[in-house]
């Protein structure tokens, strides 16, 4: 990426960013209050409603066990989203002045996380000071565990956004498809309380790696398999490379479509 | 610097036939597994275009031509269907009023995204930012939304940036002519300047005047392709013509031709018959050389007129009213000599038009015509030059 095109995304991004807490009172506060608020919801609605738990003697309490997967999802999800229409919001520009139009999406995938990652870092602070089952120094192992996960929602996104403008439906589809990505992940229960056979099928959704790998480096509940890290790696770097062949052969034609 | 600035071979844009959701869903597909879509409409074809460096360039046409999808092509706004285009140098656009501005982002955002999307690091930026706003001169406003900018404001805004820009190729259309009086002012010097200093300027301009005062060369678009390119005099006199053209009434049939007592038999001009026009430099000779049948023979009278393309009368002349007489020639056939000695007629596209009369000179038989080009460059006004001097006058003292 060339110098002026990595300043440009800068520009994207901290525009995306001024947008999603422009007109707010908190302004930038709201980035911290917001994962807050979330998690006390989530604590209300599980634990005092629901009475979850985690099953085994010594498992984590079923707040950290949802937060530290949940978190890693929400900025996955959101980026996919946001970002498959990142062309189309933009045609405007695209009609009109001449940019990298990867730009568009990569500054949009970049914004997601980065609210996201932030607010999952606050959260992850908060729980290790309040409760002994999450363990501060696993957050070191941790971050770097978005790395391919953003190779893998940008790979994605690249994707999307350039079928998006041919077919309009892709976002509304998406939107329907992630949740089920989602309950097929093992981000709300953990695998080992579901049937012997169902359980290899979870290997099946990419997600399923981040969701249980950032439990077992913050609170120790399962095991971080190296093997499974490798293929993560694969299917990362082959989104990220299927993404960006299809966005090159149609972003030619994004003008004609838009 | 001998390398083209820009170097376009076979540039052509089409655009894709969708007219239902169905065609978006083909298109991907054939886009994916090809890399081409056959069903396409073509806005533009074939167009070759090489501009150096200090040699403005005036593009030319009716609207729809294709101007813009070419300026677009240039910029790389669009890709091109076929051909390439290649630019060495940067590149600034002042295309449509406000384009690539954000309506809900004040003035200051916008000049740093576009500072950002025209290739500015942030400190070059950061340099040059109070100089933006310095000649946009737009006060307080800089940091309102854009959204509520008059349109002579966003065209001060647009300007400024590129004005700090200094691109090597300055790409625009008569945006400009929003501004106020005294912006309009700042802008043609600015242009002035940046033109004295070697700067590159394509204009897109429905003022031939413009045109041929900014740009050397001119590039006439008609329904796509390229009708004439060249001299910016020669392109401009033909576009004009054929506008002329256009809007002429429809010749009247000549359905007497052959059939009254006198006809045309053929019109020559400078020597040359046939149906092709002539090109004639400004001031050159020009001989009419015209052959009536006469059925009864009689001696017609023959009536000689120039007109410009679009049928406005210049000036004509009759056998009969000089007092003179075409020769018979052969056996129902006469013949005459119009010549004009330094022909008064400015650049542009005229017709050459010959009519038999009656030897009373009353009643008018036929028409012939052949085209004639004058060419040359020259920015005075109207169809022909009359003769004129510019009078010395004594200057006065100024009173103290």
């Amino acid at each position: 990426m060339t110098v002026p095109a990595a300043a440009l995304t800068l520009r994207f991004f901290q525009r995306d960013l001024r947008n999603r807490f422009a007109g707010s009172f908190s302004g930038g506060l709201w980035a911290l209050l917001q994962p807050l608020i979330q998690l006390a919801v989530y604590a209300f609605v599980f634990v005092h409603i629901f009475k979850a738990r985690v099953p085994g003697a010594d498992a984590p309490g079923y707040i950290p066990f949802l937060v530290t997967a949940l978190w890693p999802w929400t900025a996955f999800s959101e980026a996919l989203l946001r970002s498959t229409t990142a062309i189309q919001d933009n045609a405007a520009l695209i009609g009109k002045v001449a940019l990298p139009r990867e730009v568009l999406v990569l500054s949009s995938v970049c914004t997601s996380f980065a609210v996201h990652v932030t607010g999952f870092i606050a959260i992850v602070v908060i729980l290790a000071l309040t409760r002994n089952d999450v363990w501060l120094p696993g957050l070191a192992a941790a971050l770097p565990l978005y790395v391919p996960l953003f190779a893998l929602a940008l790979g994605l996104a690249l994707l999307f956004a350039a079928v998006q403008v041919f077919v309009r439906d892709l976002v509304q589809v998406l939107t329907q498809l992630l949740p089920l990505l989602m309950f097929g992940a093992p981000v709300f229960y953990d695998r080992a309380s579901l049937s012997e056979n169902l359980r290899p099928w979870f290997d099946l959704n990419p997600f399923t790696f981040y969701a249980e790998s950032f439990r077992a480096v913050l609170l120790g509940h399962g095991t971080f398999d190296f093997g499974r890290l490798a293929v993560a790696l694969l299917v990362a770097g082959a989104a990220l490379l299927l993404g960006h062949w299809v966005f090159r052969r149609l972003d030619p034609h994004f003008e004609d479509f838009l | 610097m001998n390398a083209p600035l820009i170097e376009a071979r076979g540039l052509g844009k089409s655009y894709p036939k969708v007219h239902r959701n169905a065609d978006r869903l083909r298109a991907l597909g054939r886009l994916l597994l090809r890399g081409s879509d056959p069903d396409r409409v073509a806005v533009l074809r074939d167009v070759d275009l090489s501009v150096r460096r200090g040699e403005s360039l005036g593009l030319i046409g009716a609207n729809g031509a294709g101007k813009s999808t070419l300026l677009k092509l240039v910029t790389g706004v669009l890709t091109p269907t076929t051909g390439r285009v290649q630019v060495n140098g940067t590149i600034g656009a002042l295309l449509e009023l406000g384009a690539g501005f954000h309506p809900e982002y004040s003035g200051r955002d916008n000049v740093v995204m576009a500072a950002a999307l025209h290739g500015l690091s942030g400190a070059e930026l950061q340099a040059r930012l109070p100089e933006i706003i310095a000649f946009a001169d737009i006060g307080a406003y800089i940091d309102e939304p854009v959204k509520h900018y008059s349109s002579g404001m966003v065209v001060r805004l647009g300007f400024a940036v590129i004005a700090a820009l200094k691109p090597d190729l300055l790409v625009t259309d008569e945006v400009l002519a929003v501004g106020d009086e005294s912006f309009q002012k700042k802008c043609i010097r600015w242009m002035q300047d940046y033109l004295d200093g070697g700067g590159t300027l394509i204009l897109v301009s429905h003022s031939m005047y413009h045109v041929q005062k900014l740009c050397r060369h001119a590039l006439w678009l008609r329904d796509g392709a390229v009708a004439e390119y060249g001299d910016v005099f020669d392109v401009t006199q033909a576009y004009l013509a054929w506008h002329e053209r256009k809007s002429a009434p429809a010749a009247e049939p000549a359905a007497a031709r052959g059939e009254g007592e006198f006809g045309m038999l053929g019109l020559a001009l400078n020597g040359e018959d046939g149906e092709r026009g002539v090109v004639l430099e400004g001031g050159a000779t020009l001989r009419v050389h015209a052959r009536v049948r006469s059925r009864d023979g009689r001696v017609p009278s023959v009536v000689i007129g120039l007109v410009r393309a679009d049928g406005t009368p210049v000036y004509g002349v009759g056998t009969d009213m000089d007092g003179c007489a075409p020769v018979r020639v052969a056996a129902d056939e006469y013949a005459c000599e119009l010549q004009f000695d330094d022909l008064a007629l400015l650049p542009g596209n005229y017709l050459v038009r010959a009519h038999p009369l009656d030897p009373e000179g009353l009643r008018l038989f036929d028409t012939l015509e052949r085209g004639v080009a004058v060419r040359g460059a020259s920015r005075e006004f109207g169809l022909v030059r009359l003769a004129h001097r510019w009078n010395p006058l004594a200057e006065e003292a100024p009173t103290p």
